[in-house]
């Protein structure tokens, strides 16, 4: 005989999951009426609107605003201008790193990031961003929802309604370490709490919080993963208890919210070995580790944070998001700046060379970028100050153009003056990669449609590949 | 006696100077003049004014630089008259008096930053001030866009709409007995509503519910608790006899309740998005929030007419009060428009204002009469007969409103510092708490405290004048140290702000007062603070109201907004309330969509007997109690969820109530029955909240306090001869370099070792935590702090406390069944469980049966029976612990979170 476990480790992630809900809906009462539907299971895939270019999204979010000017958008000008005054007041400040042509495609990557303007063929930049708001909470949100004015689902919580996920036993849109208090960047708001992102990380549980205070890290966590004391072979029996009484409690006809419970508690259960199973790196190879500098620092954190993402990527998670914080530097350029992206650079080559060794880079859409950029004026001498008109946001794989920039801002990189590309227009981009129409993508709430894009939002088709 | 009440208040108002930037823009007097200037005023302000501020100004203070810094801009003479959080950039004729001035003088403020302009430069702004500031930078009046509603769309709106007329009377339909088989009672008038249509439609009700499942249902849905052994038996022995008795007399006791206002109170506070912190990026608690907690409970338990429920919310601080008691209480009610979100980290005074007003104005419409006038701020609304300048209207009225919701100063004032830049006060209460409530401070601690404010602020005056050695963090810049000095005063403040000279704790209240000087606001174009058009009397929606807006002159007009909204003369607010209570009693409001009574609303499914229950509620002096009554004593009460493939095909949204609706328990029920049934609930209702006892704090990582203070006050109790080593060690870990924080770590563990050092940071972090396994009080007196609402609820669809919430979600998620297989809470209370059932019950076989009566209020059907022996006996575990697994497995299953 076999329990529904063994039945589901002799499946795949995903047909293991149909396959019990099958084996459920049968066990229902026979006098089921056609009327009566099947509980539908909120988050199973579901076909996009036209043919996707990326099937999931990785997201390196760089909190705080790195500089655009020093990164990925070249400005001759501010080089040449240094010392005099800008647009609008304050003296111009040359970017303190060396730019160069990278690839075949000469794109200009300055020193800053050496091991990610290795890969400059597959990096779409987009060099004319801009958004609406100055100051870090609203334009994270606005970056994240589209918005900053009302709580809004975020773009990961889009992905989801519109597309479902392809691993039951893990959730769908996953936020790795987010930074505290700003649940608003992944949360659903008003679409169905299933499709807001878990967060995986970040302040974990009490005890998880105290080990890590006192220990000085730690890994990252999931609430309640694990029973401390019972052992899978006692919880699967107690388990089997918890499902047998709720089959003798399934009314007749009806059983969508019995069975949505059933489902509930199989999934957790699959989760508590898949999750820790999936963000334990110890099977890894070192030179795996290594190419991710995930075990050592100053990539060590970012480092482990990106192989976990191509980890959820791998197990068919749709939307992973990574925070990289402390870009913002209104003093200390130099030194931070560098310090940040060094703890990056390596971590995100890696992950783009280790998806591309999988061939998964071609429907994997990896996003890197800031709520804004910065300043080409200094800002207490070695220094830069938010800018929100104009900046640069990169892409790679998941169908975008490798080795384009696109777009420009002006000579000295203040404002967005060729193509400029709003956030809207970045969100509609995104979900047109992932085979959906941004205009369609809608939810019912308060009796409006809504969507992402609001009224705002043009594909960027040139960007497509 | 109004007048004199108000003159009262004013003695106990806190100094309400420090609320920069909430009365701003609104109300100010002046509509900015346009004056022609002289060629050679307009020539001296081209060649020495205008130039001097693009190049050192507009980089910080200008629309094109996308920067306010300070709330200030300097590119239109407008924004330079109105200034920013500090007041009036420029005085025309009084350079003394203009913060500008004293800024580039360096006596305010020391502007621009880097370099002192020079003399001759600051001669001219001088002379150009002295001579009335004249400036050809006036902005060209903003034009009122052209209205896309007409007053005729409205005007048949209003005719014509179901919602915008007032409830009708009708004749109930006759009695219809035949369809009902199993009705053995009479019929009330709501069931005969009911059948009318359902008989139309040609459904047939379902057929009595047995009578644990309404006993379950009764309890759960007056008090959120499951129903007792002993009350079950009763129940079953009186039903038999009476059905209708039998109900009536279990309703009428748990009305009676205290925790019936536990319950429906809650209710209450998903619609008004209680939480105790402003939310958003700096979440800053609000310690008082607990008493507009507290008042509705109680106002729930008094079954306090709701028309006076609703006045005192939006303007009980304008109502006559019969005593000082009655007085308190109002002023607690507007803690309504005090509790929402707020970034506090707005760097425009402007921004925040206008944000608050907004989000007054959207959970004042929304809440009571179900219609979305907030739509408006930007444009006229797109479906609903709302024009932008009903918006604006309103606004007048809350932008000429006071909100106060921060901490009172003390008497060395507010610190702000770049992470609060928006301040504000409390309500001091008429009658001070018979025990104070929050944090009590001893002589030497108040000594303590003075001490520490006065040495950072010494430190900051030595910072100013380039001092740094004062520092305590090696590698800080003084900008950095600058900060630090100005939120750790800020935090010493507000800890002396709230208590007397003696320590004790005063009674302050969060609410709302009338402005000092009040006005009508103007229209903002595209909702833009920027784009300020003509002013909009202040009014009510044009579309909703017949009546004539006339505020007493000197006053914002709230009070007449409040007895509008909380009366018969507008024709939703009865329905809203009914609809609501509705929802709570069937599972779905008769209008779905509950904050939506609008043209993209869903319909009433029965619209007539929504207008007699909005009329009886009227009439019975709007009484909560005597609606919920009048509707648990239906037979549509009574019936069976059973399914029906026939009436599931015609009616599959069960709207025309063919069978009764079966409701997911909320989180609050699902963790107060286990508590109950664990017999560990604790029913008295616990003094403030643990966040009030936390006091005034930024909230990070689900902590009210920093846990490393914690810890180092439990060291140094337990350790004071080691005192120097350890306390040493912590400034260490907290100040440190990284690298000395991880050597400060290695020596604490070397000098204690980790078991105890793991356990005494287990144990601050619970004491400061918002996510307590050990509370064992009613789910209602949780801290509710936005984004850490507390995991037992948080994970069963709580109500999002930043989103005006009617109607929770019931999902079924495998978070949920983590929580129910691994969290301490479910742990611990399935354990409590089978220590119960072990100490009360002789053997396995009366345990299980007790067991099932306990959780489910019924028991154990023969096949549940066989397999709960069976798992006691082969559950591979020790037998207590098999007894608490089996606990856990009941609290599990399904039953336990469904109202069947």
């Amino acid at each position: 005989m076999f329990t529904r476990r063994d039945l589901l480790k002799h499946t795949s992630a995903g047909f293991g999951y149909l396959a019990l809900a099958g084996m459920s809906s049968l066990s229902r009462s026979s006098a089921l009426g056609a009327g009566a539907e099947v509980a539908a299971n909120p988050l199973a895939p579901k076909p996009p609107h036209f043919p996707a270019k990326a099937k999931r999204v990785i997201f390196l979010c760089m909190q705080g605003g790195p500089s655009h000017v020093d990164t990925f958008d070249y400005k001759p000008a501010l080089a040449s201008d240094d010392g005099k005054r800008g647009k609008y007041g304050g003296a111009l400040l040359k970017s303190p790193w060396q730019f160069r042509q990278r690839g075949d495609s000469g794109l200009w990557i300055s020193d800053l990031f050496p091991e990610v303007a290795k890969h400059a063929d597959d990096l779409c930049l987009i060099r004319s961003m801009h958004c609406d708001q100055p100051v870090h909470p609203g334009a994270m949100t606005q970056m994240h929802t589209g918005t900053a004015q009302f709580v809004r689902p975020s773009l990961g919580a889009w992905t989801l309604y519109g597309l479902g996920t392809e691993n039951e036993s893990l959730p769908g849109f996953v936020s790795l370490s987010p930074p505290a208090g700003s649940s608003r960047n992944y949360s659903s708001a008003f679409l169905p709490a299933i499709y807001g992102g878990t967060k995986v990380g970040g302040a974990g549980g009490r005890f998880a919080q105290a080990a890590r205070f006192i220990s000085g890290g730690g890994g990252p966590s999931v609430p309640d993963i694990s029973h401390p004391k019972r052992t899978t072979d006692q919880q699967r029996r107690q388990l089997d208890f918890i499902q047998s009484l709720n089959r003798s409690q399934m009314p007749a006809g009806d059983g969508a919210n019995v069975e949505g419970v059933i489902q509930s508690y199989e999934l957790a259960f699959r989760m508590q070995d898949a999750m820790p199973e999936l963000m334990d790196l110890s099977g890894e190879d070192q030179r795996t580790l290594s190419m991710y500098g995930a075990d050592s620092d100053p990539t060590q954190t970012f480092g482990r944070q990106c192989l976990l993402a191509r980890r959820f990527a791998e197990a068919g998670v749709r939307f992973i998001e990574i925070t990289h914080g402390n870009w913002d530097q209104h003093t200390r350029l130099t030194e931070d700046h560098a310090a940040r992206a060094e703890a990056c650079d390596r971590p995100i080559a890696a992950l783009l060379a280790d998806l591309k060794q999988r061939d998964m880079l071609k429907d994997t859409l990896v996003m890197w970028g800031g709520e804004f950029g910065r300043t080409p004026s200094a800002q207490n001498g070695n220094g830069r100050n938010h800018n929100n008109k104009g900046y640069t946001l990169w892409m790679a794989g998941g169908g975008t153009k490798g080795g384009l920039s696109y777009g420009a801002t002006d000579e000295h990189g203040f404002e967005a003056v060729e193509n400029p590309c709003h956030v809207h227009d970045w969100h509609a981009t995104v979900l047109h990669l992932l085979g959906l129409d941004h205009t369609r993508l809608t939810y019912r709430y308060a009796g409006r449609d809504f969507r992402l894009t609001d009224v705002y939002g043009n594909v960027v088709t040139d960007i497509v590949g | 006696m109004f007048l004199q009440q108000i003159s009262r208040l004013v003695l106990f108002f806190v100094s309400a100077a420090s609320v920069a930037g909430v009365a701003g823009l609104a109300v100010a007097a002046d509509d900015g003049a346009v004056v022609s200037l002289t060629s050679e005023q307009a020539k001296f302000f081209e060649t020495k004014i205008r130039p001097v501020l693009v190049r050192e100004c507009y980089g910080c203070h200008s629309k094109q630089a996308g920067q306010s810094k300070g709330g200030l801009r300097l590119d239109t003479q407008a924004a330079m008259i109105d200034g920013g959080d500090s007041g009036p950039a420029i005085v025309p004729g009084d350079p003394e008096a203009s913060l500008f001035f004293g800024a580039i003088t360096h006596t305010d403020f020391v502007m621009p930053p880097k370099r002192k302009l020079s003399d001759a430069e600051i001669a001219d702004f001088k002379a150009w001030i002295l001579d009335g500031a004249p400036d050809p930078r006036s902005v060209t009046p903003v034009q009122t866009p052209a209205q896309t509603i007409d007053d005729e769309t409205i005007a048949q709106a209003k005719r014509t709409f179901w919602a915008y007329q007032k409830p009708r009377r009708s004749e109930p339909p006759k009695s219809s007995l035949t369809s009902q088989p199993t009705a053995a009672t009479a019929e009330t008038v709501i069931d005969r509503f009911l059948a009318h249509q359902r008989d139309e439609a040609d459904l047939q009700p379902a057929a009595d519910a047995p009578t644990q499942i309404v006993l379950r249902r009764l309890c759960f849905d007056l008090v959120g608790l499951p129903p007792t052994p002993e009350q079950l038996r009763w129940f079953d022995a009186a039903f038999d006899k009476d059905p209708d008795a039998a109900v009536a007399r279990v309703v009428d006791r748990l009305l009676d309740s205290p925790q019936f206002g536990e319950h429906w109170g809650r209710h209450w506070l998903d619609v008004v998005r209680y939480a105790e912190s402003t939310g958003r990026e700096v979440n800053m608690t609000y310690p008082h929030a607990w008493r507009y907690r507290d008042y509705v409970i109680d106002s729930f338990n008094a079954d306090k007419p709701y028309n006076e429920f609703v006045q005192e919310q939006i303007a009980g601080d304008l109502m006559p009060a019969a005593d000082d008691q009655q007085w308190s209480e109002h002023l607690v009610a507007t803690g309504f428009l005090a509790i929402g979100t707020k970034n506090v980290n707005e760097q425009s005074g402007a921004q925040f204002a206008a944000d608050l007003a907004d989000e007054q104005i959207d959970a004042t419409t929304r809440v009571f009469l179900g219609t979305s006038v907030a739509c408006a701020r930007c444009h006229d609304h797109k479906f609903d007969p709302i024009r932008q300048t009903d918006y604006y209207a309103m606004a007048g009225i809350f932008r000429s409103t006071k909100t106060f919701f921060g901490t009172p100063p003390s008497q060395y004032g507010s610190f702000g510092g770049p992470q609060q830049r928006r301040q504000s006060s409390l309500i001091l209460l008429p009658i001070p708490d018979d025990q104070p409530i929050g944090r009590t401070y001893s002589a030497d601690e108040l000594q303590q405290l003075h001490q520490d404010i006065r040495d950072r602020q010494a430190d900051l005056v030595g910072l100013r004048n380039g001092n740094t050695t004062s520092s305590r963090r090696p590698g800080a810049t003084p900008q950095q140290m600058r900060i630090r000095l100005t939120n750790e005063l800020g935090e010493l403040s507000a800890k002396l702000g709230v208590v007397d000279e003696n320590g004790q704790p005063r009674s302050y209240c969060m609410g709302v007062q009338d402005n000092d000087t009040v006005g009508d606001a103007p229209l903002l174009v595209r909702g833009e603070i920027d784009q300020p058009a003509g002013r909009i009397k202040r009014d009510l929606p044009a579309a909703l109201s017949d009546v004539s807006f006339s505020p007493k002159p000197g006053t914002s007009g709230r009070l007449e907004l409040a007895r509008w909204i909380g009366s018969d003369e507008n024709s939703l607010a009865a329905r809203v309330m009914v609809n609501r209570i509705w929802q709570h009693v069937f599972g779905q409001g008769i209008v779905p969509t509950t904050e939506d009574f609008g043209m993209t609303g869903t319909p009433p499914s029965h619209p007539e007997l929504l207008d007699h229950l909005a009329i009886q509620f009227v009439q019975s002096g709007w009484s909560v109690k005597t609606m919920i009554r009048e509707m648990m004593l239906t037979r549509a009460y009574r019936m069976q969820s059973t399914f029906d493939v026939a009436s599931h095909e015609a009616d599959p949204d069960n709207r025309l109530l063919w069978r009764a609706n079966v409701k997911r328990l909320g989180a609050e029920s699902l963790r107060d029955a286990m508590l109950s049934i664990a017999g560990e609930l604790e029913t008295e209702r616990p003094v403030g909240s643990k966040v009030a006892q936390a006091g005034y704090t930024r909230v990070r990582n689900g902590q009210l306090s920093d846990p490393r203070d914690a810890i180092r006050r439990n060291l140094q109790t337990t350790l004071t001869s080691r005192r120097g080593q350890f306390g040493e060690i912590f400034d260490r870990m907290r100040n440190g370099s990284p690298r000395q924080q991880a050597q400060a770590r290695n020596q604490l563990r070397s000098a204690m070792g980790n078991r105890q050092i793991r356990e005494m940071a287990a144990d601050a972090y619970n004491e400061g935590s918002l996510d307590s396994v050990t509370d064992n009080h009613r789910s209602v007196y949780l801290p509710v702090v936005r984004d850490f609402v507390p995991r037992s609820l948080e994970v069963f669809d709580f109500a999002d406390p930043s989103m005006v919430v009617g109607t929770r979600e019931a999902s079924n998620t495998p978070n949920q069944a983590l929580y129910m297989l691994n969290n301490p809470l479910t742990m611990r209370l399935s354990e409590s469980f089978a220590e119960r059932l072990i100490n009360e019950g002789g053997s396995t076989k009366d345990r299980v049966e007790m067991a099932f009566v306990l959780a489910y209020g019924r028991p154990p059907s023969t096949e549940e029976r066989a397999a709960s022996h069976r798992f006691l006996s082969s559950s591979g575990l020790l037998p207590k612990s098999a007894y608490a697994a089996f606990c856990q497995s009941l609290f599990a299953a399904a039953e336990f979170r469904y109202l069947n």
